[in-house]
């Protein structure tokens, strides 16, 4: 079984470039702010979603083993 | 609709050397302005340049393709299909679409300039900083636009495009002809033109060559972009020299303007050279917030809207502006005032939204390292001069020539 993952966008440096819902759609989806949110950490794999935090150009994105705490991203 | 006295003329003198008090005054009295002079909106304010960039949808970027009305300030007649052929040339940059075509066309280029993939270049980014300081240590002074701002980005760029050593020269004339997008000459359109047309010829073998061998270059990317039918072969020529300048006069007003901060604001350099190492982001963030190489950049609004109780008409031409946004006393507290420890520091420097500055990671990175490495090799660092000069742009803030010596 997947491991659970915690994720967390930094709304204070997030700017809605969006690329991440493109890399992880079930996982990211933007608010009425157009800044990113993580709705859902299971909606897609684990390596889709440490491919969208790789290519957020701002660096918002941070991964983490739910269970273990270990950062995953970056 | 409310009127506000305000003389719509962006391009005097005074507007070019102080753009902060004439966008600012906009700011806080007439925050989404009407300029009938030049036939567009202005746009002021933090929250409104934020709401704006990140509704794409409603307001396009696809200026060039679609906006029918005149350069300005004004060309000759004779010069006119220069700018037709500019505006045709350059409304194949892939910033110049919305989307669907844009996110098709910036996945293919987006994963070189991830911040990971930038890091890597941070140690080839020192080395031509040592490089070039060190020519000008020999010197004793320096100026730091054509001696420092103008060769480091073109180094950097020149090695991910992939150019052979003994080219560089070449490309480097090719530039300084590109630059003059960002000039409020009359005459600029020559020059500019025969820059895109040179970088078309320069390109096109290279892309030849690697589009069946592609290396880990930015034209064998957007070659390969081609090759998966997201890219004409004139996308990938343009969207060369869009890096080749997109790259450039940014990078290149960051550090002259960011290091005429550092010399206005003595306290500040001083506090920066106590910890050049540890200080060095969040300095770079505020030099791009305080002075922001970029001033204004441009949408057509796609559909009617309604911004502060004024309605955007379809097509409508719209101008927002960094310079004012990144002062807004709504986000920032002392806006006016330098502060190289201000954290968070949400400026708009690279826009926001999904057109978002592709390059933003690389030019941090390169501002981080050159404001270090003057702190650390020249800690005497002043100016030369009394007077600063501005080239006469509306979109960018470049200073002609900034003189400083070391003793």
């Amino acid at each position: 079984m997947a491991r659970k993952l915690r994720i967390r966008v930094d709304h204070n440096v997030c700017v809605g470039n969006a690329m991440c819902e493109t890399f992880a759609p079930h996982v990211f989806q933007l608010n009425a702010n157009r800044q990113s949110e993580a709705v859902n950490p299971e909606g897609d794999t684990e390596e889709k979603i440490l491919e969208a935090a790789e290519n957020c150009p701002v660096s918002a994105i941070f991964v983490e083993d739910a269970e273990t705490g270990e950062r995953l991203f970056p | 609709m409310a009127m506000v006295a305000v003389n719509d003329d962006m391009f005097t003198d005074d507007v070019i050397a102080d753009p902060y008090t004439y966008y600012g005054r906009l700011r806080d009295e007439d925050p989404v302005h009407w300029n009938e002079k030049y036939d567009l909106w202005v746009l002021t304010r933090h929250a409104d340049v934020v709401w704006m960039t990140r509704h794409h949808e409603l307001f396009s970027n696809a200026v060039f393709r679609n906006d029918p009305r005149p350069a300005y300030p004004a060309i000759p007649a004779s010069d006119e299909p220069l700018y037709d052929y500019a505006r045709e040339y350059q409304a194949d940059q892939f910033i110049q679409f919305d989307r669907p075509e844009h996110l098709e066309m910036r996945k293919i280029v987006h994963g070189y300039f991830t911040p990971r993939a930038m890091e890597a270049w941070r140690g080839f980014v020192k080395n031509a900083i040592t490089e070039l300081l060190d020519a000008a240590e020999d010197r004793g002074h320096m100026d730091v636009m054509k001696d420092f701002a103008t060769p480091l980005p073109l180094l950097v760029i020149a090695q991910m495009m992939g150019v052979p050593k003994e080219d560089r020269p070449y490309v480097r004339h090719l530039a300084e002809k590109l630059l003059y997008i960002g000039r409020g000459e009359p005459d600029r359109m020559r020059p500019f033109v025969e820059g895109m047309q040179g970088m078309i010829e320069y390109v096109a073998p290279l892309a030849n060559e690697r589009i069946d061998k592609p290396g880990d270059d930015f034209i064998s990317v957007l070659a390969q972009g081609e090759k998966k039918g997201v890219f004409t072969r004139h996308q990938v020529l343009v969207n060369t020299s869009l890096l080749l300048l997109a790259g450039h006069e940014t990078t290149i007003n960051l550090m002259c303007n960011g290091t005429l901060s550092f010399m206005r604001h003595p306290d500040q350099w001083a506090l920066f050279k106590t910890d050049p190492e540890g200080l060095a982001k969040r300095a770079t963030e505020e030099c791009l917030r305080y002075d922001a190489p970029v001033k204004s950049i441009q949408r057509l609004a796609a559909q009617d809207v309604e911004m502060r109780g004024k309605t955007l008409h379809k097509d409508d031409r719209i101008r927002w502006f960094i310079t004012s946004a990144n002062r807004d006393p709504e986000v920032f507290a002392n806006p006016d005032t330098f502060d190289i420890t201000r954290d968070p520091n949400p400026h708009v420097g690279f826009g926001n939204g999904v057109h978002h500055c592709l390059g933003a990671t690389l030019a941090r990175l390169e501002g981080q390292e050159a404001f270090k490495a003057l702190a650390q090799r020249f800690p005497n660092l002043h100016l030369e001069t009394e007077t600063i000069e501005y080239q006469p742009s509306i979109a960018l803030r470049s200073i002609k020539s900034l003189p400083v010596a070391f003793d």
